[in-house]
């Protein structure tokens, strides 16, 4: 029952909490090699336009030259107005999502204040950084996009990037990550720059289709990435953050607008 | 010396005597099944008394603020630790107040070498239905009431938890009365009963108060009280079901016992 930390820094540290209950254990140093291919997720984007910021993955899963599964979600929901993208190892993925997720909501019940961005963001840095052991044994790699709303900001739209050690960058206009990650990032930087309307102009439907298209060019030439899957009826997954919180993209407007997007169609 | 029986007896009573009249002046504070969720309200004077501790369940409470914030935290903990390792469908009220608060309370209360804890508290739970609404109260020495935990026993749509017991009794005497409500009329009803809970704090008040004279009561203490109310939504948007009233609505509720 002794669990008062009221006034040391690790108050509301949900971290700290699964380490007491020994639910999360301390980084185990592991020798070995992992027998099969590791399952990985790909290609990730995230940038802002007129409305907020929008996030989206395609849907593939694969491990080695084998697809795991064509519908993964890539696009979580941490909190009303946070949303993390992942590239890389979905295990270790999904998991620090959901010690993310408890994180920010502990915070806020214990602390009774809602914690800052620049708290949620390194919050995800911590996380990668604990997992340093796991990426030098060459498994559980982790590169995600973290997307969130401020409303206290001039700039309320947030993105941002990590490399595998918890780096954190802070994007002005857009991130991507994951394999397809360079063809998307020089999409957005081509639209961007060259492109008829910068991308933070852009409205909701227009910026939607970027996102399609930059999805669909990345699976082109990446075989890890699921793109736009016509015959599958498979569509990436969009969110939507803005000051309201988050919406997701319903599969019907993003078929209408891809559809009507195609040249031929 | 207490190591005699008669003794440890006496130590008990003596314990419970103290807490009670440490409790005595607790403000009540009431969760109310309504069609959108469950009304959680009290007046306080200083400090915040309903908080919020997982998706579904909340939790009010009187007694000494550092007690109720420890209970506090270790509510949110059991559940947060249980959500995460399990599933936030696997956090029951139930079974947190069954198994891990009642056990604590009665052990701290019986160990007369330590402290007790000077708190009472309230956790409601909300359901799909009103009638899958759960309220539990828990006392400092560990025992523990709730509206549908046996079977057969007619059930409340509320719970109560107040400096006495004949106060908690007026209240649920008044709340047994009422049906479940839409939203605004159970925030009028929970501020009435309130009313009659302060009312019947005081030892010589003995009588049951008319409409009228509950709202010229209410009237002569809101000036030293302030409402703190908020919503358990049983449709929330997201998986959180818990939101403070904002100052419009409770001023709105108010406004009948103003001036």
């Amino acid at each position: 029952m002794e669990l008062l930390e009221s006034n040391s820094a690790n108050a509301g540290d949900f971290v700290g909490v699964l380490r007491r209950f020994g639910i999360l254990r301390e980084q185990e140093h592991l020798k070995g090699t992992l027998p099969v291919a590791e399952t990985q997720a790909t290609t990730v984007l995230a940038f802002k336009f007129a409305d907020g910021v929008l996030v989206a993955g395609d849907r593939r899963a694969t491990a080695g030259n084998i697809v795991m599964y064509d519908r993964a979600d890539k696009v979580l929901e941490i909190d009303r107005h946070s949303v993390m993208a992942i590239a890389g190892s979905p295990a270790t993925a999904w998991e620090m999502a959901r010690v993310l997720e408890h994180s920010f909501q502990f915070y806020r019940r214990s602390q009774l204040q809602e914690m800052s961005v620049e708290g949620k963001v390194r919050a995800l840095s911590k996380l990668l950084r604990d997992n340093l052991g796991m990426v030098l044994q060459g498994v559980g790699v982790v590169v995600p996009l973290f997307a969130t709303y401020d409303d206290s900001s001039n700039d309320p739209a947030k993105v941002f990037f990590y490399d595998a050690m918890g780096a954190q960058f802070e994007a002005v206009d857009y991130a991507a990550s994951g394999s397809g990650g360079p063809s998307v990032r020089s999409i957005l930087y081509y639209e961007n720059s060259w492109g008829k309307t910068p991308l933070r102009e852009l409205d909701q439907n227009s910026a939607i289709k970027i996102a399609l298209r930059a999805l669909d060019t990345a699976a082109e030439a990446d075989t890890a990435t699921g793109g736009v899957d016509r015959q599958g009826k498979i569509f990436p997954v969009i969110k939507i953050v803005n000051q309201d919180g988050i919406t997701t993209v319903s599969y019907d407007l993003l078929s209408s607008l891809f559809n009507a997007a195609l040249p031929l169609a | 010396m207490i190591d005699e029986p008669y003794r440890w007896v006496e130590a008990i009573a003596n314990r419970r005597e103290y807490i009670e009249s440490e409790l005595a002046a607790g403000s009540p504070t009431i969760a109310l099944s309504c069609e959108e969720g469950i009304l959680f309200l009290t007046f306080g004077k200083d400090r915040k008394k309903i908080f919020e501790i997982y998706d579904q369940i909340a939790l009010g409470g009187i007694g000494h603020p550092g007690d109720i914030e420890r209970l506090r935290m270790m509510a949110i903990e059991l559940a947060s630790t249980e959500g995460f390792a399990r599933s936030v469908n696997d956090v029951s009220l139930r079974r947190m107040a069954t198994y891990s608060f009642s056990p604590a309370l009665k052990q701290a209360f019986e160990q007369v070498y330590g402290a007790p804890y000077l708190a009472r508290l309230l956790f409601a739970e909300v359901g799909a239905q009103p009638t899958d609404d759960l309220f539990v109260t828990l006392d400092y020495d560990g025992s523990m009431t709730a509206n549908s935990m046996g079977a057969g026993k007619g059930r409340d749509h509320f719970g109560v938890i107040s400096g006495s017991r004949r106060s908690a009794e007026q209240i649920a005497m008044f709340l047994r009365k009422e049906p479940v409500e839409p939203f605004k009329s159970a925030l009028a009803t929970a501020i009435k009963a309130w009313g009659i809970g302060l009312y019947s704090l005081d030892e010589d008040h003995s009588e049951i108060l008319s409409d009228d004279e509950l709202k010229s009561f209410l009237k002569s203490q809101l000036k030293d009280y302030t409402l703190e109310a908020a919503l358990l939504e049983r449709k929330p948007k997201t998986r959180i079901a818990f939101t403070e009233l904002n100052d419009a609505t409770l001023q709105a509720a108010l406004s009948e016992y103003e001036g």
